[in-house]
């Protein structure tokens, strides 16, 4: 932090706009906290969320089956409530003609699979479980690649203008020419599906020996997703940088010598951070949709994925509705949550976010 | 402001515009130089001599210099030459311009959806706010942003086409200009009136079912829900925001002050300026659902220009993704133009910025 003391020549209103602009104000997080009291939406946001988490944290310890066990003696079991009737038909010889039987028989949901089984026999509830790690690694990885990227083009670029400025800015609006979904597409279709395998330390601890050792991480995907979406973040913070720069502190800051980088680093940034994080929420929600849609369309790393499994439920439709249905509501009632908050916080912060930040 | 600005402005726009494009044109031209993998091996038969290799990149040009291939591939796109597929040996610009139709009607159709259901969701949302209505339009639009487009399609699909068969479940049925052309050709007005004065409903209702527009309509209506929900939520939300904002401003209490009915105060003025943004979006978005509907078509077997880079990506016919890829973005770039153009012609201070 520059010493600010050594400025005799800036007023002393200036100064304390100064010493106001570095600190964080207490004042603004207390508010925070007093509209999160009397925000309904903003608390059953934040609870959907903390649940989704604790699912992701816990999988091995939540989930009743491993995930990935196939069991072709009970595919596709109803979920809890549904018990449905099947015909089979069969011919049969009696007496020398053929006569065909039809069997009606019924398929009862069982409570060991409350959500169901799939085509193979695994059970829905487990695999939703461990789908909610790939949804929010990919979201919350993604979305700091994009940030970390984004942010640091943008704020170059606002904070030196100019030529760096147009070249930065034409470029994004190159990217923006493509829906990040067909980028997407594009790049993990042709680059192909890496994933990396990580060892679960809940397994490698012994705690739950049934469950799988490894979990697979979509790198490729991840890395992906978020190159996609960098713009959105240097749009946003070139214009705070570009807003930001011709301020006072600014200007008090670089005459006492402080180095570009500190300035940037020090300055610009922090004073543009609120509208960065609004973002970084919605964002997190966009690239979560985007890694569903990638898994749907076959381009994932991993089979442990909501999307993955819709796109193998689709092709049981007529006959076991529910292997699409489950993961789906469980991206809904993620998403959901995520955009609450976001909205909350834009509501609460009033950063005047531009953009909306991609989506299918 | 004079016109000599505003064609200045437009101009500059275009020029713009174009620039895009070639940088468009130029990233997508570089992705298969930055992918691994080498477009022969795609190509060649498994067990191909190294000789066959050498021979067939040959022929494709692909053993030139990066500079040389570049500068061939502009000058062909000058000319509207995007090469030949190097699957099927048809010419990638045909085919992916055959395909281009199919996108464009689910995009449009996807629009018409959104605007005529989100306009008066937002403007009753704004009127009567923190009444029921107002709240299931922000349930709506809060679930309609948050659900995945594909999952929803599959949803209708389950419900609407399989348990209930209202719809067919995938394909495209027939295209849009030829199901009015031959409906044209064949509606036969005197055999409709003639069973309506029999009051033979059910036979006029059959007749009209079986009509080609009608089986369109049943094709495309829930490919175009499945597309357009994410953006009737979106100018849902932004609908609403606009007009509460207007609602609050002074032009209104005065409005209002000097007697003007509130029907006139509502939809002339505050709903007139909510709407100038709104159509800006609207505009915009178009353009991002042609490349948009990838995951539409893929949902149901729709043959747009999705389901054709897709398949492309997984063949690695290069020219064919090349082409689904440019047409993508330069349609965007296009029609972001137009609106600004539009735009500024319908608000001079949009120049002026």
């Amino acid at each position: 932090m520059v010493d600010l003391d050594p400025l005799p020549f800036v007023s002393n209103e200036t100064l304390t706009r100064i010493r106001e602009a570095l600190t964080p104000s207490p004042r603004t997080v207390r508010n925070l906290r007093k509209e999160l009291r009397q925000s309904g939406l903003a608390k059953l946001g934040i609870a959907l969320i903390v649940g989704v988490l604790l699912m992701a944290a816990f999988a091995p310890v939540l989930a009743p089956h491993n995930p990935t066990n196939q069991n072709l003696d009970e595919n596709q079991l109803p979920p809890l409530g549904f018990d449905r009737q099947t015909t089979n038909t069969t011919s049969e010889m009696v007496n020398g003609s053929i006569t065909i039987v039809n069997q009606t028989s019924w398929v009862n949901s069982t409570v060991e699979h409350p959500l169901g089984t799939d085509s193979l026999g695994r059970d829905m509830l487990s695999r939703t479980i461990y789908g909610a790690r790939t949804s929010l690694i990919v979201g919350i990885v993604g979305t700091s690649i994009a940030a970390l990227f984004g942010v640091t083009v943008g704020l170059l670029a606002g904070y030196y203008s100019g030529r760096i400025d147009d070249v930065l800015m034409r470029s994004a609006d190159v990217m923006l020419a493509f829906p990040s979904l067909v980028l997407a597409v594009a790049l993990v279709g042709l680059i192909g599906t890496a994933s990396v395998r990580v060892p679960d330390p809940f397994v490698l601890a012994g705690l739950t020996p049934n469950m799988p050792e490894t979990f697979t991480l979509p790198g490729t995907v991840i890395i992906v997703v978020g190159l996609v979406n960098w713009v959105w973040f240097a749009r946003v913070s070139r214009s705070e940088a570009l807003s930001v720069r011709s301020e006072e502190y600014i200007k008090a800051a670089r005459s006492v010598g402080a180095s570009d980088r500190h300035i940037v680093l020090r300055h610009v940034l922090p004073n543009s951070i609120t509208p960065i994080i609004v973002l970084a929420t919605i964002q997190v929600a966009a690239i979560i949709l985007l890694e569903s849609a990638l898994a749907f369309l076959g381009f994932s790393g991993t089979t442990l994925s909501w999307g993955f499994d819709i796109a193998q439920g689709r092709q049981y439709l007529s006959t076991s509705w529910w292997i699409a249905t489950v993961p789906g509501l469980a991206i809904v009632v993620t998403v959901v949550g995520i955009n609450l908050l976001g909205d909350w916080l834009r509501d609460a912060l009033d950063p005047g976010i531009e953009g909306e930040g991609g989506g299918p | 402001m004079t016109t000599v600005s505003l064609g200045r402005f437009l101009l500059k726009r275009a020029v713009q515009g174009l620039f895009v494009v070639w940088g468009v044109v130029t990233v997508v031209f570089l992705l298969r130089f930055i992918t691994p993998g080498d477009p022969v091996t795609f190509i060649a038969p498994l067990d191909a001599s190294q000789e066959l290799r050498r021979q067939i990149a040959a022929e494709l040009g692909l053993n030139r210099p990066i500079y040389v291939q570049y500068l061939d591939y502009l000058w062909g796109l000058v000319w509207g030459d995007m090469g030949y597929s190097y699957i099927s040996n048809t010419e990638a610009g045909a085919r992916v311009f055959a395909r281009l139709p199919a996108t464009i009607e689910l995009a449009v159709a996807a629009t018409v959806v959104a605007v005529v259901l989100s306009i008066p969701l937002g403007v009753v949302s704004a009127t009567r706010r923190h009444q029921p209505v107002d709240y299931g339009a922000t349930l709506f639009s809060l679930v309609g942003i948050s659900t995945p487009n594909f999952w929803l399609g599959i949803m209708l699909v389950l419900v609407l086409a399989v348990q209930f068969g209202f719809f067919p479940t995938s394909q495209r049925g027939i295209g849009f200009l030829p199901a009015i052309g031959q409906t044209l050709a064949q509606f036969d007005v005197g055999f409709v009136v003639g069973r309506l004065l029999e009051l033979q409903l059910f036979d006029v209702w059959k007749y009209l079912t079986e009509l080609p527009v009608t089986t369109w309509l049943a094709h495309i209506t829930l490919p175009a829900i499945t597309l357009g929900t994410y953006f009737t939520a979106l100018i849902t939300r932004l609908t609403r925001s606009g007009m509460l904002e207007e609602l609050g401003e002074a032009y209104i209490r005065a409005s209002r002050a000097k007697g003007l009915p509130e029907s006139l105060v509502r939809y002339k003025h505050a709903l007139r300026n909510t709407l100038a943004p709104v159509v800006t979006v609207v505009g915009l978005q178009l353009g991002t659902l042609i490349g948009g509907a990838v995951i539409t078509e893929a949902v149901f077997a729709w043959p747009g220009l999705g389901t054709e880079l897709i398949r492309a990506i997984n063949l690695r016919d290069w020219p064919i993704i090349q082409g689904s890829l440019i047409v993508i973005g330069a349609g965007f770039v296009i029609v972001n133009t137009l609106v600004d153009a539009l735009q500024a012609y319908l608000d001079p201070r949009v120049v002026a910025d």
